[in-house]
């Protein structure tokens, strides 16, 4: 056999099976989209009187070319209404997990066997007997499992809360409480919210949001009650990926949220944004290997708290989307150094907006409005929407939109992309 | 070219540049190792699931139960193809088990409680006799159990790649036939002598001085079980 002859063959290997797009997910996933996605699956609140008023998993084709582009093309209710919020894909990509923060069940969807039409395959609602935790948020795969970050409680329905791991089959294995404490040179608080790994460092980082007792109450009574203001995470936790076990605890001020590691091979940081103090913080190892964190930017005006939300990196790790919720604005900051990012442009996309997904190449940016049922602005601020954009580098431009409220679907949260699968399973040769 | 050359030259390739795309992700993907791992019996290693059991062929073309390979030692097992020449999938799997059998080898007190175990994706081609010309110079080796397993058909070997969650595809031709490209998640499975898996390592996770100190872990863990049973 003659190497030469192999290495065309291999560039086409390697280019389908190592291909990302959003530049979110588990490193440990396979099935990455570096091309066009298909289809947005968007984890949708349900609104009493709006539909079925039910929570449910609407499908909506993203694909230029299908003749469908930009419709609504599947949705599967779970005809109960919890507080849906954040979902992620098994490490095959076969299956969607989504959490409901209110009742604390985990519905589990096959998105790999028909991407267009998933099915409602299980639901797991031992969370809170296994573990105590209360409000699954982050769900983030590991080979073959699950480990799912939390953001509560069943006892008191505080902050304090941890990770629980499940495997792929939704058989319970062990939980991980937050740490709270004294933790090299800060002191745990035990909050919990958002997790991110890498492999490379052995590195798992966690942050920090709120407890039952103030996502579920109304925005303006919380803001407004200095006791509940007090009542939110102030920290990150640097753990061992391997022994599961908290080794650093950073204070990170004002409630630090969605991570991102860069994907940048070599690179040695993450950065996050805190909604209470709309500040970016950078977590990088230093001179020594050592993990430290610190302030490195701010968000619009922090004085009017413009409540960062989601943030999205891009894959170079030059770039970064983030969304301000209460000024209904995405950002976008240039952070080729990571040090110093800069704000190089600014729209106001909506009159609310959370989260921001964008593809691997960067060229399409997807919005959705909804931050929490009880959180969402009221009257005719309270749109809700997903909005898709195409990005050139200077300028969103609006590709489409779908008004969630027309469709009587609820409201719009977490999104994720998958694609027509490639060959054919084994089963059906 | 065999085997062996074939694969030292593409990791090389690929580690010389390989893709060469200003973001390319499959290098993101790839092992990376900038940490050292912590000592073998510091930590615990989840019981994730049991292993699945079934009928399969070994070399010989005996059929044997899978339960009888993936208890008694520490087994680590994985889903290969012999004709697989994805630089990331089987041949990287073959250059990291290689590597792994030759620490294993060099603490022969631990090389008697371990095994590896290699489950093909395509009984069709992968006859017994196929599984012979491919690992013949490893199963005879009277220093370390290195088993070649494959199955009846296509239907007896379903139920295992779905009972350990290892997904794979035949890739299709332009004219949508299918073609000799399987596309699979690399995984490997790590299992006690209890026949529970204790890890899955994907290529993200193919870190051969963690995957060692693994290995190590359970056979601390065995020791302590021992002792406290006496």
């Amino acid at each position: 056999m003659n190497i030469r002859s192999l290495i065309p063959g291999i560039a086409l290997l390697v280019c389908s099976i190592a291909l990302a797009d959003e530049t979110c997910n588990s490193p440990y996933m396979t099935g990455l989209i570096k091309g066009q996605e298909d289809f947005i699956h968007v984890w949708t609140l349900g609104v009493s009187g709006v539909g079925d008023g039910s929570d449910k998993l609407v499908t909506i084709d993203v694909n230029p070319k299908s003749s469908k582009y930009g419709k609504l093309v599947h949705s599967v209710s779970v005809g109960e209404r919890g507080e849906s919020h954040h979902m992620g894909f098994t490490d095959d990509r076969k299956q969607l997990w989504a959490g409901g923060l209110d009742n604390n069940k985990i519905y589990v969807f096959d998105v790999g066997t028909d991407p267009a039409q998933p099915k409602l395959v299980k639901t797991i609602k031992d969370l809170g007997k296994h573990t105590g935790f209360l409000g699954p948020h982050t769900f983030y795969a590991l080979p073959g499992r699950m480990l799912i970050a939390t953001l509560s409680n069943t006892a008191k329905k505080d902050g304090v809360t941890g990770m629980a791991l499940y495997n792929n089959n939704g058989d319970f294995i062990a939980k991980y409480p937050m740490p709270v404490g004294k933790l090299g040179t800060g002191t745990g608080d035990g909050y919990g919210y958002d997790i991110a790994i890498n492999p490379a460092r052995n590195a798992i980082l966690t942050s920090s949001f709120a407890g039952w007792n103030n996502y579920m109450r109304d925005l303006g009574e919380v803001v407004g009650d200095p006791a509940a203001m007090k009542q939110f995470g102030n920290t990150m936790v640097m753990w061992d990926l391997k022994a599961m076990k908290p080794s650093q605890v950073f204070e990170v001020p004002g409630a630090p949220l969605e991570i991102r590691w860069s994907l940048k091979p070599g690179d040695n940081w993450a950065i996050t944004a805190t909604a209470l103090t709309s500040k970016l913080w950078l977590i990088k190892q230093d001179a020594a290997g050592h993990w430290q964190a610190r302030e490195v930017g701010t968000i619009g005006d922090p004085a009017k708290i413009p409540l960062p939300v989601d943030i999205s990196i891009a894959a170079d790790g030059k770039g970064l989307w983030v969304n301000t919720f209460m000024d209904g604005t995405t950002h976008y900051f240039d952070i080729s150094n990571p040090e110093h990012p800069v704000e190089t442009y600014a729209k106001q996309t909506g009159k609310q907006v959370n989260m921001i997904s964008q593809s691997w190449d960067g060229k399409r940016v997807y919005i959705t409005s909804s931050l929490l049922s009880k959180w969402d602005k009221k009257g005719a601020d309270d749109e809700q929407f997903l909005r898709a954009y195409n990005w050139d580098g200077k300028e969103l431009t609006l590709a489409f939109a779908t008004d969630f409220k027309a469709a009587k679907l609820g409201r719009p949260h977490h999104m994720k992309f998958t694609a027509r699968p490639a060959g054919t399973a084994l089963a059906e040769l | 070219m065999r085997l062996r050359a074939f694969v030292t030259a593409a990791v090389a390739w690929l580690a010389a540049g390989g893709l060469d795309a200003a973001t390319d992700p499959g290098r993101a993907l790839a092992p990376r190792m900038e940490f050292v791992p912590p000592a073998a019996g510091t930590y615990e290693l989840q019981r994730i699931q049991r292993a699945p059991d079934a009928e399969l062929l070994d070399a010989n073309a005996n059929v044997r139960r899978l339960s009888g390979y993936t208890t008694q030692k520490i087994t680590l097992l994985t889903f290969f193809y012999t004709y697989c020449v994805d630089p990331w999938g089987c041949p990287f799997a073959y250059q990291t088990l290689t590597g792994l059998r030759d620490r294993v080898i060099a603490e022969p007190q631990l090389a008697s409680r371990v095994r590896f175990v290699s489950v093909s994706f395509d009984p069709t081609h992968d006859t017994p006799a196929a599984l012979r010309q491919y690992g013949g110079r490893f199963m005879g080796d009277p220093r370390f159990e290195w088993q070649f397993l494959t199955a009846r058909s296509v239907p007896e070997l379903l139920p295992v790649l779905d009972g350990f969650g290892q997904d794979v595809r035949v890739e299709k031709d332009a004219s949508g036939r299918p073609t000799r490209t399987m596309n699979h998640m690399l995984k490997m499975f790590l299992i006690d002598p209890e026949g529970v898996v204790r890890e899955i390592y994907s290529l993200a996770y193919l870190q051969q001085p963690v995957m060692f100190n693994d290995i190590r872990t359970l056979a601390l863990e065995e020791d302590s079980a021992l002792a406290k049973a006496r």
